[in-house]
This record gives C-alpha cells, sequence and structure tokens, in this order.
C-alpha cells in the first residue's frame, strides 16, 4: 500500500523518455534528473495548494481578476 | 556643454531638450561615445545604431526648432532589450537560433517610445531567449557589471541593467517572467519596475511565457521609471491579455512622500535566507523609509514557498511548448544550457500545468486579502544573496547552476505568477562595492504607490546618484 503522505516524485528516466517522445535532443542523466525533480516539485505544489475543488473553477482572465482586485476596498 | 548622460536623469535631459538648453544630437552622441569606449569590457549592446539613432536624433532637433509639439521623451536616447521585434530589423533574441531572423511586426513598447519621441540607440545584451538571471550568453558574450566587471550584470535584462548604470542610455526597456526586469536593476544598481499583469502591452515581444511574461523599463530614478511608463502602459488590442483599465499620472503624486504608509515586512520566507550583509543593509533602508513616515508592519505571507513552483510550473510547461519546433529542427544552434532549460517543461504533467493555472485568481485573491488587508507595500530583498561573479555562475548545465538560480529568483518569480506590480530601487552596497535592491510589491495597479515610495526612499538617500567608476 501506498504511503499518500509520500512525496510524489518522478526519476530521471521517465523526464528522458518523454523527451524522446517530444522528439528533444539526447538530455544528459545529470539533466533529466533536474528535469525530474523540476516536475515532482510542480505537481507537489500544486498539489499543496489545491485544498478546494476546483470542479466548478472557469479558466477565465487573469487580467479582470486582477482589475476586480485593483478596486476592491 | 553643462549637460551630459552621465548627469542627468531621463526626465532632466527631456526637459533640457525641450527647453533647448542642449540637443538631442548632443545627447545622442554623448551616449554613443560613452558606449564606443565602455562597450568593449562591459558588452551592453549587441548592436549599436549610431547612424540612425543620430538621423533621428536631427529630426528630434528639426521638430523642436520648427515647432512641433514635443512627446515626453522627445530626443531622449534609450535602448530596448534586442527581443523587441521592429519590421524588417534582425531581431536576435540573445540565440543563434533566430540568427537572421527579421520581424514582421513592430513592438507597441518600440512603437509608443518613437511616438514619444525616444532615440533608439542599438539592441541591448541578454540572457539566450531569457532563460537565465545571471546574463551569460555563449553568442554574444556575457554582459559585464559595471560596478565590477567580474561580477554578474544579471538577466535576463542584462544589457538594460548594466548600459543604465554605466550611463550609456537614459533609459531602458527589459522584459521580466521570473525576475528579469527587477535582478539586471538590483545587481547594477537601478530602478527596474515589473508592471501588473497587463498594464504594458507585450505585443511583438519575443514570447518566453505567455502567462508570466512582462515587458517592464530600467531608469536611474522613480521619476524616469513614471515617465517611462506612461508612454508604454495603456490597452493594446493586439495583446489577448492586455488591461483596458486608464492609465493614471503616475507623476502626479511622485512627491507626496510615505507618511502614514504601511510597509509590510514579511515574517516568512523572503527574509529567511537572506545574506547577513544584505539583510543589514535593507533594514538600513526600511528604517530610512519609517523615518520618512512610513509604519512598518510585520505580515505574514500566504503559503510563498509554493509560489515560485507555480509560477516555475507556467514558465517551463509555457517555453518548453515554444521551443518544442526549434528543440526538435536546430537543437545544436542553442547553448547547451539553455537547451536544457527549455527542455524543463516536458516532464510536467499537463493536469499539473492545468491547475496551476486554474488556481492562480484564487492563490491571488487570498494573497490580496491577506498581505494587502494588513499593509499598502510588501517589501523584500530583490537578490537575497550578494551579487556573484561571473566565474562561479558559469557552471553550465549542472546542479550549480540550478541551485544558483533559485536562489537569484527566490524573492522575484513569486510576484510573476501573482502578476503584481513589483519595483527594484537601489538600497545600499556591499563591502565588496556591489549594489543591493529592496523589492516593494503592491496591490494591482498600484504602481504609482510603488514609484511614491521609490521617490520618497530615493529623496533620503543618494545610492541611485552614485555611478560606477568606469574609464
Amino acid at each position: 500500500m501506498t504511503n499518500p503522505d509520500a512525496k510524489p516524485t518522478i526519476d530521471g528516466t521517465v523526464a528522458l523518455a518523454l523527451a524522446r517522445l517530444a522528439g528533444f535532443p539526447t538530455l544528459d542523466a545529470e539533466t533529466t534528473a533536474r528535469i525530474a525533480a523540476g516536475a515532482s516539485n510542480a505537481v507537489s505544489a500544486v498539489r499543496a495548494t489545491a485544498t478546494v475543488p476546483l470542479f466548478d473553477a472557469q479558466p477565465t482572465s487573469f487580467v479582470a481578476e486582477l482589475e476586480r482586485l485593483a478596486d476592491a476596498p | 556643454m553643462s549637460f551630459s548622460a552621465v548627469d542627468a536623469t531621463l526626465v532632466q535631459a527631456a526637459e533640457a531638450v525641450a527647453r533647448g538648453e542642449i540637443s538631442s544630437v548632443e545627447l545622442t552622441r554623448d551616449c554613443l561615445a560613452r558606449t564606443e569606449r565602455l562597450n568593449p569590457n562591459l558588452n551592453c549592446f549587441v548592436r549599436v545604431d549610431a547612424d540612425s539613432a543620430l538621423a533621428a536624433a536631427r529630426r528630434a532637433d528639426q521638430a523642436r526648432a520648427s515647432g512641433q509639439p514635443l512627446g515626453p521623451l522627445h530626443g531622449v536616447p534609450i535602448a530596448f532589450k534586442d527581443m523587441f521585434y521592429d519590421k524588417g530589423q534582425e531581431t536576435s533574441c540573445g540565440s543563434a537560433v533566430r540568427a537572421g531572423f527579421r520581424g514582421e511586426t513592430t513592438a507597441t513598447a518600440l512603437k509608443r517610445t518613437r511616438a514619444a519621441g525616444a532615440i533608439e540607440l542599438g539592441a541591448l545584451n541578454m540572457t539566450e531567449f531569457a532563460l537565465g538571471p545571471t546574463g551569460h550568453n555563449l553568442r554574444f558574450g556575457a554582459c559585464h557589471n559595471p560596478w565590477n566587471a567580474d561580477y554578474i550584470a544579471g538577466g535576463s535584462s542584462s544589457g538594460s541593467g548594466a548600459s543604465v548604470a554605466a550611463r550609456l542610455a537614459f533609459g531602458t526597456i527589459g522584459s521580466d517572467t521570473g525576475g528579469s526586469v527587477r535582478l539586471p536593476a538590483a545587481v547594477n544598481g537601478v530602478l527596474g519596475l515589473k508592471a501588473t499583469y497587463g498594464l504594458i502591452p507585450r505585443t511583438g515581444a519575443m514570447p518566453l511565457s505567455w502567462s508570466t511574461d512582462h515587458v517592464g523599463p530600467l531608469a536611474r530614478d522613480a521619476a524616469d521609471l513614471a515617465r517611462l511608463l506612461a508612454v508604454l502602459a495603456g490597452h493594446d488590442p493586439l495583446d489577448p491579455a492586455s488591461s483596458t483599465r486608464p492609465v493614471p499620472d503616475y507623476a502626479a503624486d511622485l512627491h507626496a512622500g510615505v507618511k502614514g504608509l504601511r510597509i509590510g515586512v514579511p515574517t516568512n520566507f523572503f527574509f529567511e535566507e537572506v545574506d547577513t550583509e544584505v539583510g543589514r543593509t535593507l533594514a538600513l533602508a526600511l528604517a530610512t523609509l519609517e523615518a520618512a513616515g512610513a509604519r512598518l508592519i510585520e505580515v505574514a505571507v500566504p503559503a510563498p514557498e509554493h509560489l515560485t513552483e507555480l509560477s516555475r510550473t507556467l514558465v517551463y510547461s509555457e517555453a518548453t511548448a515554444l521551443h518544442g519546433y526549434f528543440q526538435r529542427s536546430c537543437p545544436e544552434d542553442y547553448s547547451p544550457q539553455v537547451r536544457a532549460r527549455a527542455a524543463t517543461g516536458v516532464a510536467i504533467p499537463a493536469s499539473a500545468y492545468l491547475e496551476a493555472v486554474l488556481l492562480r485568481p484564487m492563490v491571488l485573491r487570498r494573497f490580496v486579502a491577506e498581505v494587502y488587508g494588513a499593509c499598502d507595500v510588501l517589501a523584500t530583498p530583490t537578490l537575497p544573496i550578494p551579487v556573484p561573479t561571473l566565474a562561479e555562475t558559469d557552471v553550465g548545465a549542472s546542479a550549480g547552476m540550478w541551485q544558483t538560480i533559485a536562489r537569484l529568483v527566490r524573492c522575484t518569480a513569486p510576484f510573476n505568477y501573482l502578476g503584481l506590480p513589483a519595483l527594484n530601487v537601489p538600497a545600499g552596497f556591499t563591502a565588496l562595492g556591489l549594489p543591493v535592491g529592496l523589492q516593494l510589491i503592491g496591490r494591482p495597479f498600484a504602481e504609482a504607490t510603488l514609484l511614491r515610495t521609490a521617490a520618497a526612499y530615493q529623496a533620503d538617500t543618494d545610492w541611485h546618484q552614485r555611478r560606477p567608476a568606469l574609464s
């Protein structure tokens, strides 16, 4: 059984496979490890931030939100 | 000649030209002469357009002599980062990938500064494709810090920061996707503004990440920035993210002071990894603002540790998509480290990227409510460490390079995700004589408050008036 609290990670082999799939040039092991760590951090940050359902969220204009907040009391 | 680029600010130069105290040709010759003398060592410019600049300056002088209306930048030499398209003119974006590329349109920022009467001196050095905060560039060579040529000029708008500090131009235009205006401003000891997302159109500017790209000005003082911002800001129907809000008069309350202004000092994250000397310098800067009448208030910033990663999620997902074709068709034209950076998003799941997009308004609402419910302006380091050397950051695509980048953008990248206006103001020097910068962040579209705060600080300090000893 997996630990639901464990930090999600992927490793460099996954990143390398995705880069190859995308047709990108060969990347060295250090770079693919870095890319994998970055992707893992991205997912972790999203998971930690998404504390409410996004089910009804609309991909609205971010500028409109900035404008609305500028005028908010 | 009583007036020179070395002594005058952009506003002073524009007013002197308008009054006929100096000609645009004289100003332009002065900047070109300094550039000819200093650029071989600093490498701020990748292209100097001396002939066309002098021709434009002559036209500006003729226009004034014939009584034509003068724009707010009339006859004043400025320069752009080499990523703003100018129809028919080669734009390198700092990369061999774009060698020979000529834009089919002209950037809105260029059109607006031209309409305001500015003289363009040439194209400024930058990090390749704006992908990096140090200013290294394999195609054109690194840009050097005018305070000490062994140190970085910052990035990605390296030439934009160094040329203002070296008095090669009265103001410059750069771009900021994770700190690329504010970091070069900080390490070169000048002001730099990333305005609210949507305030300055990006039309015709090289894209890196459409969700987090900002165009921004760099200059020597707050009045200069206010003038440049007034020229650059305002709706552009060609930029789908352009705000329709009217542009205020940024100079109106510039000298109203900070009496009663609440300046928030974060209790978490932003000062946690600050270098001792940088922290001491910034504490003095905040004390100066307090002495000028501002109230310093401790503020807990909500979930700051995730903001940089959320910003990176947008930047690298979008950058990897934009660079996909080049990665497949001409990978050898990239420098190795930039090719690696441009592939960073390849393993970020599309769902994570889209969640970061959907979360963005919610995160912003919480940040504005909790931070700007308590203060008017948030103050942080721009760069939490002393300016590093070129050598120590020239490490290629290694773990050391990534750690350096993470430290450089730690305090700036969060505000690209949030889209909030953020400004660097020079706040002192380290014992080695390298600049330290204070970052001021405002609520959406509160640029006037940031400029007023910077102006109040500059009224009581002279950091911005100091200039590097260059021979």
